[in-house]
């Protein structure tokens, strides 16, 4: 094992982390996991695919679009998933209309890329450097620099704008937000649209590194659940230290034992933790669940 | 009763509550079920007539079946048990592997290799459930779906079993040393689809089936009627996982290959869309889904890379419009709803039915439920701090204060539902088991405070519910529906409609629960608990919102069973109806004790009055 692999680790488990932290964006105030979380992050992936391997035009305009896209995309979502869980009042309904939403733009991506193994664009500053004798992609440090300032700038959003504390009580009671006058349909689209936007920014960093296929959506959205729950589910920093636990987990068993083993080691631990932490390692219960 | 009736289903005067259009209904919907069944025996002979293409069509009618036969696991698992199943496309990959490995690795006879996929999807169940039992639903798909991952991923890499990424093939059912034709094979698929619904039926109508269904609801409740959540759970989700490797092994066996891609979940989405399309929930729900999902299917065949996409907004679609799926949708309907009899104005039987449980054998002197020294604080909160009681049989034992004291604490220290902090309970004698449900099988048997009914099955299946701890037959004998179920099951209901009449629910037996009013609804409870035959009764609070006919009918079963031997025990804070009715009363104020004795005593006691109205110089003034 060679210490680039704690690098490529760190790098994955940004990526997670960004995932993570977008599915307690959209569970917060909705107390719904989004299984169709990591299609946007294919859509990042694709659009920066599209635009700048196929295109050749810049990464610039491919993050503009990717963020105009994916914001549409968080509309969307918020549509296809909220109409069909206020109509159903099915306890399940959740939980199956996130799935279908998953299922309907996985095979969108399919048929838009189906002769594509890999969306795989050229990296958005190429080459790296050395330090100490590791040798460090660019785009990996960008990625784990974007990974931290997002989360750090929601952190902040959270905590000390009137939008974040709208957010913070909707949390913890959508009805009662709703009698103190907080918008809380217009907080559950915005955070749709805000955890869209994230995770197609991370899909957009990691397709230069990571193989991302136009189908694999759900893995990222469960490694992501992975990481969510390690931390627990609402704290940004949560997200932050159980994606960079589930990325070096994930690599470190990909490079010593090689394969796909790398997908076993992180469901198992995920079926571990849930065994002897029922909710979470820092996470509090969740209640209506 | 003098209460509200929540408007009991419509008046004659439409037509769809004549008797004649029931009678009709039944016939017409007999005859379809006739009809299909002979359309689906006799298809073969039809395509063969019609169609240059036979095989083919005949292919997709088994395929359909197959689908249909894992639809009706993840029903069972879903739909009655409450239990969010993502693993069952791969429940049906481990089936097809274990038919696959026995009929090409191991050359062995395809029957065996039936029951080597039913063995498999079973312990795969098993496993998955052991390891998720404590988690909550939502981690319970979390964990089903990476479940489903790790299947797909060991089928891909564990070549030596599996064939890896292309799977095996040239899996193919024989008939002796010849080759069984696809039309034979046809015929064996509607066998098991026939099979796996009378499973189904069997299952759901049996106390199997209620358990699993008391669990989904509450599994708090569940407990307190003595059944253990994990077992109903494992139970029911084992059979599931059976009945998924076995279509798993039906589809390997049609097609002649299986490969890692049909544990996909894209594959597993027609499940879920059969699944709420038909109706969840309902026994012919996944099987009319899946049909027409079939038939959806072959008609954009030409655009097949389509499908997913298609069903994805069927499924957001069907969710929207018909959410309780179409045979839901038909059952709710007024053309489609089942008669209910109408309210009868029931008089209260003045015998007391021999149903009633009764209490002989207990020693004198040994209370039949005691606690010592309990102690229960939530971090500085003293819910309960150093709690003595002594509960007789035979009596009606009080337990009153004010808001707050811990009295709800306490119910919960003895039923066990709380871990103690100290102390202990004994019951007649004997250390209490830990575990709630088994509080409940010692003979304690608890009425929570809010209403914890099973809203969406009827009046008496709620009361079959609380019998569950007695029934001895297994599931397999109430899937065959041996002699030892069918007796049991006739004397239950029986039983549970003698306990509805003498509680004045008798014309109600068939309503809806969830159509009862408050006042029924919490007389329904207490009739459920006492279904459980317990020694000992703890109702919390079952008078609040009462009506003074319904607080007598209430007062009068707390008499009858103390003439019977119970104990029961009574939290209030209708002091009216404690005083009138108890024999000794404990008073809890900030989780302690303050006052215990016959009524009188309490009455006059001043810690009591002081608890309650703080300044007793004002008694004087106010009385």
């Amino acid at each position: 094992m060679s210490p680039e692999v704690i690098i490529d680790g760190l790098f994955a488990g940004s990526v997670y982390a960004l995932v993570a932290l977008a599915l307690a964006i959209v569970f917060q105030p909705t107390r719904i996991m989004n299984f169709a979380q990591g299609e946007a992050l294919i859509l990042g992936a694709a659009v920066s695919y599209q635009i700048v391997a196929l295109e050749k035009m810049s990464w610039a305009l491919a993050l503009v679009v990717t963020i105009v896209v994916a914001a549409l995309m968080g509309v969307l979502m918020e549509r296809m998933i909220m109409l069909p869980v206020r109509m159903s009042g099915s306890r399940y309904a959740w939980i199956i209309a996130t799935l279908a939403a998953a299922l309907i733009f996985q095979s969108l991506f399919n048929l838009g890329f189906f002769d594509v193994d890999a969306l795989r664009p050229d990296p958005v500053v190429a080459g790296g450097f050395e330090i100490a004798g590791v040798s460090v992609e660019w785009q990996e440090l960008l990625a784990i620099i974007v990974a931290l300032a997002v989360m750090a700038g929601y952190d902040l959003f959270l905590r000390r704008s009137v939008y974040g504390r709208a957010i913070r009580a909707t949390a913890h009671s959508s009805d009662t937000s709703v009698l103190m006058g907080i918008p809380v349909q217009r907080i559950v689209v915005l955070s749709f649209v805000i955890a869209a936007v994230i995770t197609a920014v991370a899909g957009l960093l990691a397709a230069p590194v990571i193989f991302i296929a136009p189908a694999v959506g759900l893995t990222f959205t469960i490694k992501g659940f992975t990481a969510a729950v390690i931390g627990g589910v609402g704290s940004p920093r949560g997200a932050l230290a159980g994606g960079m636990i589930v990325g070096l987990l994930d690599t470190v068993v990909r490079s010593v034992v090689g394969g796909t083993v790398g997908n076993f080691a992180v469901f198992a631990a995920l079926a571990v933790i849930l065994i002897v932490f029922p909710s979470g390692l820092f996470g509090k219960p969740m209640e209506a669940h | 009763m003098a209460t509200a009736d929540p408007a009991p289903p419509e008046r004659a005067g439409s037509l769809f509550d004549t008797e004649l259009y029931h009678r009709i209904r039944t016939v017409a919907m007999g005859v379809l079920v006739v009809v299909a069944v002979a359309v689906l025996l006799m298809w073969p002979s039809i395509t063969d007539y019609y169609s240059y293409n036979a095989s083919y069509y005949n292919g997709i009618v088994a395929s359909a079946a197959i689908s249909a036969i894992l639809t009706i696991s993840l029903n069972l698992s879903m739909g009655y048990g409450g239990m969010l199943s993502m693993m069952h496309s791969g429940l049906q990959l481990a089936g097809g592997y274990a038919t696959a490995y026995v009929v090409v690795k191991a050359s062995g006879s395809w029957l065996l290799g039936v029951a080597a996929s039913a063995a498999v999807g079973v312990l795969l169940a098993v496993l998955v459930l052991l390891v998720s039992l404590r988690a909550t639903y939502l981690y319970f798909g979390m964990i089903t779906l990476a479940a489903n991952l790790i299947v797909i991923e060991s089928g891909r890499e564990w070549e030596s079993v599996t064939g890896g990424i292309v799977g095996l093939s040239g899996v193919a059912p024989k008939l002796g040393d010849e080759p069984m034709s696809k039309q034979a094979f046809y015929y064996v698929v509607l066998a098991f689809l026939a099979l796996a619904y009378v499973v189904q039926r069997n299952i759901v109508r049996s106390g199997v089936g209620r358990a699993a269904m008391a669990v989904r609801e509450s599994s708090d409740t569940a407990s307190a009627m003595g059944i253990s959540p994990a077992r109903a759970k494992l139970l029911l989700f084992g059979v599931c996982g059976g009945i998924a490797g076995v279509s798993g092994a039906l589809y390997a066996l049609q097609l002649g290959f299986i490969n890692p891609d049909v544990g996909l979940l894209d594959n597993g989405i027609i499940f879920f869309v059969g699944l709420f399309l038909g109706g969840i929930s309902t026994l012919i729900g996944p099987v009319i889904g899946v049909a027409l999902i079939a038939v959806l299917v072959e008609l954009i065949k030409d655009q097949a890379r389509y499908t997913t996409l298609v069903l994805g907004v069927l499924l957001l679609v069907a969710m929207m419009v018909i959410p309780r799926g179409i045979v839901g949708t038909w059952r709710a309907s007024r053309a489609g709803r089942d008669r209910v009899s109408d309210a009868g104005d029931d008089t209260l039987p003045d015998e007391v039915p021999d149903v009633v449980p009764e209490v002989r054998d207990a020693a004198p002197e040994v209370p039949a439920i005691e606690g010592v020294g309990l102690v229960k604080h939530f971090g500085g909160v003293h819910a309960v701090d150093g709690v003595d009681i002594r509960i007789m049989p035979g009596t009606v034992h009080g337990i009153i204060g004010p808001n707050g004291s811990g009295k709800s604490t306490l119910v919960s220290c003895l039923t066990r539902y709380h871990r103690l902090d100290s102390g202990k309970v004994m019951i007649f004698g004997e250390e209490a088991p830990a575990a709630p449900h088994r509080v409940a099988a010692a003979g304690v048997t608890r009425v929570f405070q809010v209403p914890h009914l099973f809203e969406r099955v009827s009046v008496l299946d709620n009361v079959l519910t609380g019998m569950r701890m007695r029934e001895s037959y297994t599931w397999l004998g109430a899937t065959l529906r041996s002699s030892a179920y069918r007796r049991q099951d006739r004397a239950e209901r029986a039983e549970a409609r003698e306990l509805l009449a003498f509680a004045g629910l008798a014309s109600r037996a068939d309503w809806p629960a969830s159509s009862l009013s408050h006042g029924q609804k919490r007389l329904l409870e207490v009739v459920r608990a006492v279904a459980t035959r317990p020694k000992v009764l703890i109702l919390d609070e079952p008078a609040t919102g009462l009506t003074s006919t319904e607080l007598d009918a209430l007062g009068r079963l707390c008499r009858v069973l103390r003439e019977r031997g119970l104990a029961v025990v009574l939290i209030e804070h209708d002091v009216d109806f404690v005083m009138g009715l108890c024999d000794e009363i404990t008073v809890v104020e900030s989780g302690k004790v303050i006052e215990r004795g016959d009524p009188e005593r309490v009455q006059s006691s001043p810690a009591v009055l002081e608890a309650y109205l703080g300044r007793p110089e004002l008694i004087e003034e106010t009385a």
